[in-house]
């Protein structure tokens, strides 16, 4: 099992990370050498770099669940499926900071945060839950900082003394569960059973501990108190890219602990309520918090808390219809969240937008992008005609289902929470669309240059928002076949 | 009281201060120091309890939890450094320009 063969032939299995790790290596050199045209050689290369990991990944489906180095990491259909995902999240982001002159160390991040969140996907110990989660994080906090102003700084340091706070609940908890099972793999059948027989507390604690931690990267109440910041300080594209591939990470390793400490239903816990109570605070809290809200990315800031309830209310179902309803939603988050931003990005360039009043007007001098954001307004609402519709639909009748097979009274209200919350947030959601397009446009405002590449993604992503709610069924029958086993 | 009891709750003891420094104390390098000392109960636990056991992973695992302490600490303090150049301070209190309703 340990013997170098076995990790020569797991090598084989990680073909997209190698590839990541060796484009990180060669836009470290490249960056040295390179003085014109720095920022589109690195876009570049990393892009097609991404790619190919992208492709390798899709070419080897289906991935038969495999442990691999020496059972640390498995391979199977559910990491490669968010594998996927993290790196097109990884590569839109680079695209849409293709227009700015980022530094080599910008694009080294956030391969590096698209390599940790890979990896998370993938394990099943808590040694590399670390080593990937701790990747992630720390290059966040420095990415959180890449303003290079006062704010800037400010968010980063925020974000970094709460996250490494949560990372020492997390190792702290380790501890305790290591001291009770005695192995650290929680995938293994010695977790299951010492935590079967175990009736210590200390479990309950250890596993709040390590959830934490996990909540904290998600961005559930109460561990989303660094997000407004955070999101608000951090330069757009940046705030793009966390509000989407770290919290998707967290969530993948959410959905694997819950399942690991779940025993297969025999704890003493029900997990269930738990997830579900989480799920309601992050959902009534973030839509509440962003009612108040005047700054557009505090603004979705919120919204992110919020749509962290959505994402948490399909795994409160501890059920494989719900974590596929998640899968769904995950996709369609990204799309969304990704739009939202890129579009804000794109106003912001052109001049400072602190307040949602200074959209007044802007949709007639920028029909695209406007609009662009509009529906992802509406798809983060959940109306129809966009995949936010789909997906909000999906969760919430897997929510139904799991009530009706359980008849727990939590999770029928976290249903209703749900719904009422979609008409609370149309009132904050659609407060851009109203000064877009409603409010005259102030005398003398330049109409508003975008490259051709940016409106391209920008289209892109819209027509894979409405393609998502007319043809769901393509994507829906792709996550169906992926079974999850722990 | 066995000798595992006892380290076990110099664990619990290390843990404890290290979160009450963190919320008590304002320097953002004091809250680094509780933090460290977080870790350190954990690696305690982890190596007291690998006594316990056949294999070395609990040793291993404290061994990647010092790794990562030491990569925290120096991304932490060029952050302290950076917003200390802005505001003259490291107490996250009077680095408040961030807030609600702007």
């Amino acid at each position: 099992m340990h013997q170098p063969a076995s990790i020569t032939s797991s090598l084989a299995f990680v073909i997209p990370e190698i590839i990541l790790v060796v484009s990180i290596c060669i836009t470290l050199v490249l960056g040295l050498f390179l003085k014109q045209n720095k920022s589109a050689v690195l876009v570049l290369v990393t892009g097609v770099a991404m790619l190919t990991a992208i492709c390798f990944v899709v070419w080897n489906w289906p991935h038969q669940p495999e442990p691999i180095f020496a059972g640390t990491l498995r391979t199977d259909d559910f990491a490669a499926f968010f594998r996927v995902l993290f790196l097109s999240g990884g590569s839109l982001t680079l695209f849409i900071s293709l227009q700015k002159e980022s530094a080599t160390e910008y694009v080294i991040l956030i391969q590096a945060i698209v390599l940790g969140a890979c990896l998370l996907a993938m394990s099943m110990h808590f040694a590399t839950v670390l080593v990937s989660l701790e990747l992630v994080s720390l290059s966040g906090y420095v990415l959180a900082g890449f303003a290079f102003n006062k704010s800037s700084s400010e968010g980063s340091m925020k974000y970094f003394l709460m996250g490494s706070v949560a990372t020492a609940c997390l190792v702290y908890g380790v501890s305790l569960i290591y001291g009770i099972t005695g192995t650290l793999d929680f995938s293994s059948q010695q977790f299951v059973d010492t935590l079967i027989q175990s009736q210590s507390g200390l479990i309950l604690i250890a596993a709040f501990l390590i959830l934490a931690a996990v909540l904290f990267k998600i961005t559930a109440v109460p561990f989303h108190l660094w997000a407004p910041d955070v999101y608000q300080s951090a330069p757009t594209p940046v705030v793009a890219f966390l509000s989407v591939v770290p919290k998707l990470a967290g969530l993948v390793l959410f959905i694997k602990i819950v399942l690991a400490f779940n025993l297969f239903g025999q704890a003493t816990l029900d997990w269930r309520v738990v997830i579900a109570g989480i799920s309601i605070l992050s959902i009534l809290i973030g839509n509440l918090s962003a009612l108040a809200q005047t700054n557009p990315k505090r603004m979705l800031a919120y919204s992110s808390i919020a749509q962290a309830g959505f994402l948490l209310a399909g795994v409160a179902t501890l059920d494989l219809a719900g974590i596929h309803a998640t899968m769904f939603y995950a996709v369609v988050f990204l799309l969304m969240n990704l739009l939202a931003f890129t579009t804000l990005h794109f106003f912001e360039k052109w001049k400072a937008l602190p307040t949602m009043a200074h959209f007044a007007g802007l949709g007639r001098v920028a029909f695209i992008p406007a609009s662009a954001l509009v529906i992802a307004l509406v798809a983060l609402t959940g109306l129809p005609p966009t995949a936010g519709f789909t997906a909000k639909l999906l969760v919430f009748s897997s929510l139904w289902s799991a009530w009706a097979d359980s008849g727990l009274t939590v999770l029928l209200i976290l249903f209703i929470v749900g719904l009422l919350n979609t008409v609370v947030a149309l009132y904050f959601y659609l407060k851009i669309p109203y000064y877009l397009f409603l409010k005259e446009t102030p005398p003398g405002t330049a109409s508003i240059k975008i490259s051709f590449t940016g409106n391209l993604l920008v289209i892109i992503l819209v027509i894979a928002i409405i393609w998502l709610f007319l043809n769901p069924g393509l994507l829906m029958g792709w996550i169906n076949r992926i079974t999850f086993v722990l | 009281m066995t000798e595992t009891d006892f380290l076990f709750y110099l664990g619990v003891l290390l843990f404890c201060s290290g979160l009450m420094i963190v919320f008590t104390k304002k320097n953002a390098l004091l809250i680094l120091m509780g933090i460290e000392l977080m870790l350190n109960a954990a690696n305690l636990n982890l190596v007291v309890f690998n006594r316990q056991q056949t294999g070395m992973d609990g040793q291993l695992f404290a061994l990647f939890v010092i790794l990562v302490a030491v990569c925290e600490a120096a991304v932490g303090i060029a952050i302290i450094l950076r917003v200390y150049h802005y505001y003259k301070s490291a107490v996250p209190d009077q680095v408040s320009d961030l807030k609600e309703h702007e």
